[in-house]
């Protein structure tokens, strides 16, 4: 402010004249000024503020006279007598000063600053024609200045263009392809972006759920209609070379126990596509990469070489491929385009060859494309981006080993890949895309084009046949269940632009098709599923994609093409370049548990990249929902499958996602005011952001060691297991997820009440040793620090959300059961939050007397207080009110040992924390997880939703291993499998079923 | 317009000894003023006398001094200004006499006469110059200042000037 109003008076003051005295203070160098003889001893102290305007010319003049050192000397230094020039200069400077002020205008800075009073109008700054005409010119000038002083800063260099302009196809693009520098884009981006929530997550931008309400109906298309969903942003690894190479370097990444691997017979001959979890290379069952999605291709006659595709999550693709190199021992990487792999080693005789190598790099680097048309070459229009766009062009996508033959490839965003679920998804496949016709002609002549190529061969002409009967064959099949899981159809196909229907239709079984079918090839395929050899397709081909994805017809000619027909509506003639190979892959439906078995099937469909949306309109055309990343999250809930990031805590990239969720839930709870958030310590809720897996199963091992040293159940060779695991294990190691096969149907069988055991055998499945405290031992002793996946269905009321805390039942809560199905469950006890009495006191001695120390003396009273209601009290009598923490009818008999030595090493650093202690959360030291409540804690949910299958609130978890076969041996036999859940907001326990699913 | 009116006195100090003007400051001239009033006018005239005056302007070249007090009382004021012989400077008494050379109302009329004084003075000094040299010197003095005024009205008319003035204080 008083910056502000010196320089107001700065301004008005600029050409007043200041004294001119000697002063003591000031001193100037001799012959400093351009006047050069002329001593300067003259020197200016300015008492009033302000400038000196003061006579410029007079000091280049000069003063003859000397110099002045200081005020002491002055005697001397001072002239005895002055000359008649010394007065003469003295009086013309005044002169000159005084001229200066008088002349010049003071007041503001204004314009009419300078007008006499009386000339002066209301609102001249506003209007410059209320000044008088001479000012007109300079007080236009100061308006505009004062108009561009306030947008200085903001730097709109877009928005001069016009919206008319902006949206012109090229500038569209640039734009376009400007914002795909950061996250990549799928090809249906702008379809989604229109209809879409759209979230920016690892790296690309993905729908996450329409802008319009679909919950309900998006679920009822996948039970009953047809769901769609791109899915391209899944990353496609390409490895090549000689199987045995290929598969004794993969088989280091994955394990039998899992289930099917790589080199399983079904998958490896092409026919089916697999599904497997990768580990790090020998690590099993060890530090897990995630799930991946796995394709041979089939066998060929030419050459000894195999190729596979393995698709995986985005987040773990780095991962994956830095271990695909150490196990392949490709570190060589192979220069990125346009000399593209070695792979294709195949025809590049095309003569769109050089043409699609530039195609393929121009797309890659479209800040310097931005940077060349800035500089004024227009004549290249802006390409759009088809793949990846945010990859710079000189990152290697390929690699290639010293030692031997395998090659990997990194196709992601190279291949488009859709996901129809649903029963009917074969029959919208069968009615887009149309398998291509007319294969004899031009045989003879010479084609840039592939298929015309393709043609001359014989065999993949009589391939293409067989593989357009089996397409012609799935008509009749009823619903996509009924296919087996996994098998493969490659196809050629016409574009599906040409047969777009013109309103949008709902795809439906044509019973009339299925009755034309023949019966018995109709069974054969939904027994065994596509023939092997149906499975190729020359998608797998590099340079058939390429040139496929540059000779594409593009929307804006097909326009034109259509404009131009002789009869309006009628069909297109079909175009040489318009067939397409693709891939049709079956997806499993729900395998595990009874009820709703192989729910949500369908199909994906692989494209080459360049042709996503001339597919997915067709197929939105066709009647199927679109859903988005939301939707796949239902998907494999609903189907009991572990969904990628959110379901495998023991991941990196599951890690990852739980620090992100934990971020997300933490920064919504401080949004709200304190008063207004759930309390989560009266709640008796200590983690209700983040899961501490690694403390649960720690905590669990320590509980049922104490528990059979202590209770004195086992008989002497127990003792001897327990002696054994505790010598040949490390105390600490990660917490794994149990994945193993066996094991997991073993725990299935003896989670289930023994009623229903008896009613339904397993198929396939050994007889398991039956549940007792040995066999439980022995595999507690083999996997340690595990957690189970499991389902939980509640039985009555009651939705469980994210993070619930799944309890064990004591035995009075099973009593109560047995009398009362419907009964509600348990109450727990409201928790006393013992931190706000400790933040009150501190706040309230903040205000007092700010250095004195917290005393602890004045703790023992509220501990007092809540010394009935739990275990969490204030840290002073912490170990004695553990003893009565412990719910008296709490069966299991806990640690207590373990329980107070956690909670007192929590106590000691409780002060400290409450620094950054955020009301209603448990500050960092957590006290026992596990038994913290009066159920003791067997694990948490990662997924609860009101499941529309089933009509209840269904709930998808961990729980670790120990403490489940713990919970399970206390059970009686017709209540295994009974456990409490309860709602981190709610104190209320409700009864529900845990099955493993196997 | 509503303010509180002042009378400006133009004075010239004029001391016996030419070179001691050097030593010529506000403060000393205002506690000079101060005591003369105080002597002459007792109480009365130093309570007058501290209701709003002030030294202006000080020229230790020229000697010139610019007063400024309230018009209600600028007579009783101007009254004690003969009364002033000497000015005490760092313990030294300097032996002068106020000369007042115009009363006006506005710092700017003040000015103006003193242009004009001034020019009349060195027009006058121009025939009793002694010696060539001197002349010289002085017809130089008077051509400057009279140049100026010269440039000065051209710089009125033309207003870049104006606005160039305006950019360097934005730029400060």
């Amino acid at each position: 402010m008083s910056g502000a109003k010196d320089r107001m008076r700065h301004k008005k003051m600029r050409n007043q004249p200041s004294n001119m005295t000697y002063s003591s203070s000031q001193e100037f160098p001799n012959g400093e000024g351009s006047g050069g003889s002329a001593g300067q001893g003259y020197s200016r102290s300015q008492h009033t503020k302000g400038p000196s305007g003061y006579g410029q010319s007079q000091q280049a003049s000069g003063w003859v006279r000397g110099r002045q050192d200081g005020p002491v000397p002055r005697d001397e230094v001072l002239p005895k007598y002055i000359t008649a020039s010394m007065f003469a200069k003295a009086r013309a400077a005044e002169v000159n000063s005084m001229l200066k002020a008088v002349s010049k205008t003071t007041g503001s800075s204004h314009v009419f600053g300078a007008l006499p009073k009386h000339m002066r109008r209301r609102a001249m700054s506003h209007n410059t024609k209320r000044l008088p005409r001479r000012l007109r010119e300079l007080a236009d000038r100061m308006l505009e200045k004062s108009h561009h002083a306030g947008q200085k800063e903001k730097k709109e260099q877009s928005k001069t263009k016009s919206r008319r302009a902006r949206r012109r196809h090229g500038n569209l693009l640039l734009e376009f392809n400007r914002r795909q520098r950061k996250n990549k884009w799928l090809e249906t981006h702008i379809w989604h972006a229109k209809r879409f929530h759209m979230l920016k997550k690892w790296g690309y931008c993905l729908g996450e759920r329409p802008t319009y309400k679909c919950y309900r109906a998006s679920y009822r298309a996948m039970s009953s209609g047809c769901l769609l969903q791109d899915m391209s942003y899944y990353c496609c690894l390409e490895l090549w070379g000689p199987e045995e190479q290929l598969m004794s370097a993969l088989s280091r990444l994955t394990s039998k126990d899992t289930g099917p691997t790589f080199a399983a017979v079904l998958c490896v001959s092409g026919q089916r596509e697999g599904n497997t979890l990768l580990y790090k290379a020998d690590q099993y069952p060890h530090q897990p990469m995630g799930p991946a999605q796995f394709l041979w291709r089939p066998r060929n006659a030419e050459s000894s070489l195999r190729q596979l595709w393995i698709w995986v999550h985005p987040t773990i693709k780095q991962e994956l491929l830095s271990e695909l190199q150490v196990v392949c021992q490709c570190f060589e990487a192979v220069s990125p385009p346009p000399s593209e792999t070695p792979v294709e080693a195949g025809p590049s005789d095309q003569p769109s060859a050089p043409a699609s190598s530039d195609l393929k790099s121009e797309p890659q680097h479209p800040g310097k494309k931005r940077k060349r048309e800035g500089d004024g070459k227009e004549d290249k229009p802006a390409k759009k981006i088809l793949g990846d766009g945010t990859r710079s062009p000189m990152t290697p996508v390929s690699w290639r080993s010293a030692e031997n033959d395998i090659v990997i490839n990194d196709l992601s965003m190279e291949i488009v890949r859709y996901r129809l679920i649903g029963p009917l998804s074969h029959a919208v496949l069968t009615e887009t895309l149309l398998p291509a016709t007319n294969t004899e002609i031009d045989i003879e002549s010479t084609s840039s084009f592939w298929w015309p190529q393709h043609c001359k061969n014989k065999d993949s002409m009589s391939l293409h046949k067989q593989q357009a009967d089996v397409f012609q064959l799935l008509k009749g099949v009823n619903s996509t269940s009924e296919l087996p899981a996994g098998c493969v159809l490659g196809l050629t196909v016409d574009d599906p632009r040409l047969t777009l229907p013109k309103k949008r239709v709902t795809a439906a079984l044509d019973l009339q098709a299925a009755q034309d079918v023949d019966e018995e090839q109709r069974r054969d395929l939904t027994l065994r599923g596509v023939p092997a050899p149906c499975a190729q397709t020359a998608l797998w081909d590099q340079d058939v994609r390429d040139n496929v994805t540059n000779n594409r017809v593009l929307e804006q000619e097909m326009n034109k093409m259509k404009r131009e027909l002789l009869v309006p509506g009628s069909r297109l003639p079909v175009f040489p370049q318009s067939r397409v190979p693709i891939l049709l892959v079956h997806q499993a439906g729900k395998q595990q548990g009874e009820e709703r078995r192989g729910w949500g099937s369908g199909w994906d469909l692989l494209l080459p990249k360049g042709w996503g949306m001339a597919f997915w309109v067709p197929l939105v055309y066709r009647g199927v929902r679109v859903g988005g990343l939301q939707m796949s999250l239902k998907h494999s809930q609903n189907k009991c499958l572990p969904h990628f990031p959110h379901e495998f805590p023991d991941c990196p990239a599951g890690v990852r996602f739980q620090e992100e969720q934990e971020v997300e839930l933490l920064n919504k709870f401080k949004r709200r005011p304190p008063a207004k958030r759930t309390n989560y310590i009266k709640h008796g809720c200590l983690a209700p952001f983040r899961c501490p897996w690694q403390r649960l199963t720690e905590e669990w091992e320590k509980i049922v060691k104490q528990d059979g040293e202590e209770g004195k159940l086992q008989s002497a060779e127990m003792e001897g297991v327990i002696s054994q695991s505790g010598e040949d294990t490390p105390p600490t190691s990660a917490f794994t997820v149990l994945r193993s096969r066996k094991v997991l149907r073993q725990l299935s069988v003896w989670s289930k009440p023994s009623s229903a055991r008896n009613s339904r055998v397993p198929r396939g499945c050994l007889p398991t040793p039956l549940l007792n405290t040995a066999s439980a031992m022995e595999l507690q002793a083999q996997w340690r620090h595990c957690l189970v996946w499991v389902r939980v269905c509640v039985l009555g009321k009651g939705l469980p959300t994210l993070h619930t805390m799944l309890c064990v039942p004591t035995a009075e809560d099973l009593q109560q059961l047995r009398k009362d199905p419907r009964s509600i469950g348990p109450k727990e006890p409201r928790h006393k939050d013992h931190l706000q009495h400790l933040l009150k006191r501190r706040s309230k001695r903040r205000k007092a007397s700010p250095q004195f120390p917290a005393s602890e003396k004045d703790e023992g009273t509220p501990a007092a207080v809540n010394k009935d209601s739990s275990s969490s009290s204030a840290p002073k009598d912490n170990q004695d009110s553990v003893v009565t923490s412990t719910h008296p009818n709490l069966s299991t008999s806990i640690s207590k040992g373990a329980e107070s030595a956690v909670e007192s090493s929590s106590a000691t650093d409780l002060s400290d924390s409450c620094k950054e202690y955020v009301r209603g959360l448990w500050p960092e030291p957590l006290p026992s997880v596990s038994s913290h409540c009066s159920r003791v804690t067997l694990g948490w949910v990662t997924q609860g939703d009101f499941s529309l299958a089933t009509g209840n609130g269904e709930a998808l978890g961990f729980v670790s291993l120990t403490g489940l076969l713990h919970m399970l041996l206390s059970q009686p036999a017709d209540q295994r499998g009974s456990v409490l859940v309860r709602n981190p907001t709610s104190l209320q326990y409700r009864y529900a079923r845990l099955h493993v699913e196997a | 317009m509503v303010r509180l009116k002042a009378r400006y006195l133009l004075c010239e100090v004029c001391m016996s000894e030419r070179s001691m003007l050097r030593l010529l400051e506000e403060k000393d001239i205002f506690q000079a003023v101060k005591t003369a009033v105080t002597t002459a006018h007792g109480q009365y005239g130093l309570a007058l006398f501290n209701i709003g005056s002030a030294v202006r302007y000080v020229n230790a070249y020229t000697g010139v001094v610019m007063l400024r007090f309230r018009k209600a009382h600028y007579q009783l004021l101007w009254s004690a200004l003969p009364f002033i012989t000497s000015i005490w400077k760092q313990g030294q008494r300097v032996p002068c006499f106020f000369n007042c050379i115009h009363v006006g109302g506005t710092i700017r009329t003040c000015q103006k006469f003193l242009i004009r004084y001034s020019r009349q003075q060195l027009f006058r000094m121009l025939p009793h110059c002694k010696t060539e040299a001197e002349k010289q010197q002085v017809r130089k003095a008077v051509l400057s200042c009279s140049l100026n005024q010269l440039r000065q009205d051209d710089d009125d008319d033309d207003n870049d000037d104006y606005d160039d003035d305006n950019d360097d204080d934005d730029g400060k």
